[in-house]
């Protein structure tokens, strides 16, 4: 017995001087390739014109903090999930005049509060969301105003914690999802199935993105191990991870490119890493920004990052330059999220003031 | 036993983190000139068609302000 005790001693001595000894090669790898900065090489690039993003819509309906949003394909609907337990499923170009009943197509009431993570089916014939009640759960949505929405719940994803984010794969056929217990797994909307689970955050994860190729079969996650986690979706491997930041990372985000993403963190920085060099390749930030940035998003081409923070201000970002194009003023909370349209004539803000805001 | 557990998962933990590590440091990387290079053209390839970055006609952009009113 004492001998096992020995040598499992021994064992763990040897895998933890191999670990040191692999942080440091990889350490080492990753800085060889630095030959240049991100800013360097775009250094003739143009410098961005004006931008004059203006609210157009605000959409006012729920009635506690919007933690969520979600926009459908037809560029024109979308879903908000709220801390009051709503979903709601909206009319964003009508809605300035529609006002909440007609705008408000379909309401859909969960049977707990803090529902954090919502998604558009990509058919946009249905919606998931899940939260605190540690599901993920989708809804068939129908035209049909009178319909019990809440009686057609489907519970599809099961955690043992609260559910941070989900998104929809392969048509409506499958659903990500990340979760307050450290993992993400990948679930058949039918059966309700769990497909493969991805193990390796060692705190919750709040945030995942699909690679933005079909082809791909990757994903990106984020969470309050401050670590950046890329996934083989069949394998289950994760095969690349990013540790920059110094606070949760509160969301991550695909470069359109498919070759790049950027997170946000309570360390009150933007981060862009470059995936093919293995590396960080920009920080966003500025002495001024000192509350938590919560959200991400690209604009079509990817020049241009959204970022959302807990001191009710989104700024935008030169992703190339690394400097900041402008801020918009107008929530009068924190903005959980903020996502640019399926056509990319639109940025959708969430805050904490339950409202959501349309920009352009 | 208790600490007979979790000396063993430790060793566990502790294999698993070497053995993502190794698949870490196995990977290919490129010099950020490349990468860097490539990213700079994707922005500059899509930029005409980034209505956020450029401006979009007000005609066709479904959120244009007149909507309020016609309605």
């Amino acid at each position: 017995m004492a001998c096992q005790e020995l040598q499992r001693g021994e064992t763990l001595a040897t895998l933890k001087r191999e670990s040191e000894a692999l942080k440091k090669k990889l350490e080492v790898e990753r800085g060889k390739l630095t030959d240049v900065e991100l800013h360097q090489v775009a250094e003739k690039v143009e410098v961005l014109g004006t931008l004059s993003l203006k609210t157009k819509r605000v959409l006012k309906g729920h009635g506690n903090k919007v933690l969520c949003m979600d926009w459908c394909k037809d560029k024109r609907r979308l879903v908000s999930s709220s801390q009051d337990g709503k979903v709601i499923v909206w009319d964003a170009v009508c809605v300035c005049v529609c006002v909440c009943a007609l705008s408000q197509k379909h309401g859909i009431s969960l049977p707990c509060t803090w529902v954090m993570a919502c998604a558009y089916a990509p058919s946009g014939c249905a919606v998931a969301c899940g939260g605190l009640d540690n599901k993920c759960s989708v809804f068939p949505l129908s035209l049909d105003k009178n319909e019990n929405l809440a009686a057609k719940r489907k519970p599809v994803a099961m955690h043992t914690n609260y559910v941070s984010g989900c998104v929809f794969i392969n048509s409506d056929m499958q659903i990500l999802t990340s979760s307050g217990d450290g993992t993400c797994a990948l679930w058949d909307v039918e059966s309700g199935q769990l497909l493969q689970s991805f193990h390796g955050h060692t705190a919750d994860v709040l945030s995942l993105d699909l690679a933005p190729s079909e082809t791909g079969n990757t994903f990106v996650s984020g969470g309050c191990d401050k670590k950046a986690n890329v996934w083989d979706m069949r394998s289950g491997q994760n095969i690349q991870s990013f540790e920059s930041h110094q606070s949760d990372i509160n969301c991550v985000k695909y470069h359109p490119s498919g070759d790049a993403f950027a997170s946000a963190s309570d360390d009150a920085t933007c981060r862009f890493y470059d995936l093919r060099a293995d590396r960080e390749v920009a920080v966003y930030q500025k002495d001024s920004i000192i509350f938590g940035a919560s959200t991400v998003d690209f604009s079509l081409s990817g020049r241009l990052l959204f970022a959302g923070y807990n001191d009710y201000t989104i700024s935008l970002w030169d992703v190339l330059k690394g400097t900041r194009a402008s801020v918009l003023f107008g929530h009068e909370n924190r903005i959980s999220r903020v996502r640019v349209s399926p056509d990319g004539t639109a940025l959708c803000s969430a805050s904490w003031d339950s409202t959501l805001r349309i920009w352009a | 036993i208790s600490g007979k557990m979790s000396s063993s998962n430790s060793v566990v933990q502790a294999q698993k983190l070497v053995d993502q590590l190794r698949v870490e440091a196995s990977m290919e990387r490129l010099k950020i000139s490349l990468t860097a290079a490539d990213l700079v053209r994707y922005c500059q390839d899509h930029r005409r068609s980034d209505p956020l970055l450029t401006g979009i006609a007000t005609s066709s952009n479904p959120f244009k302000d007149k909507m309020c009113v016609l309605l």
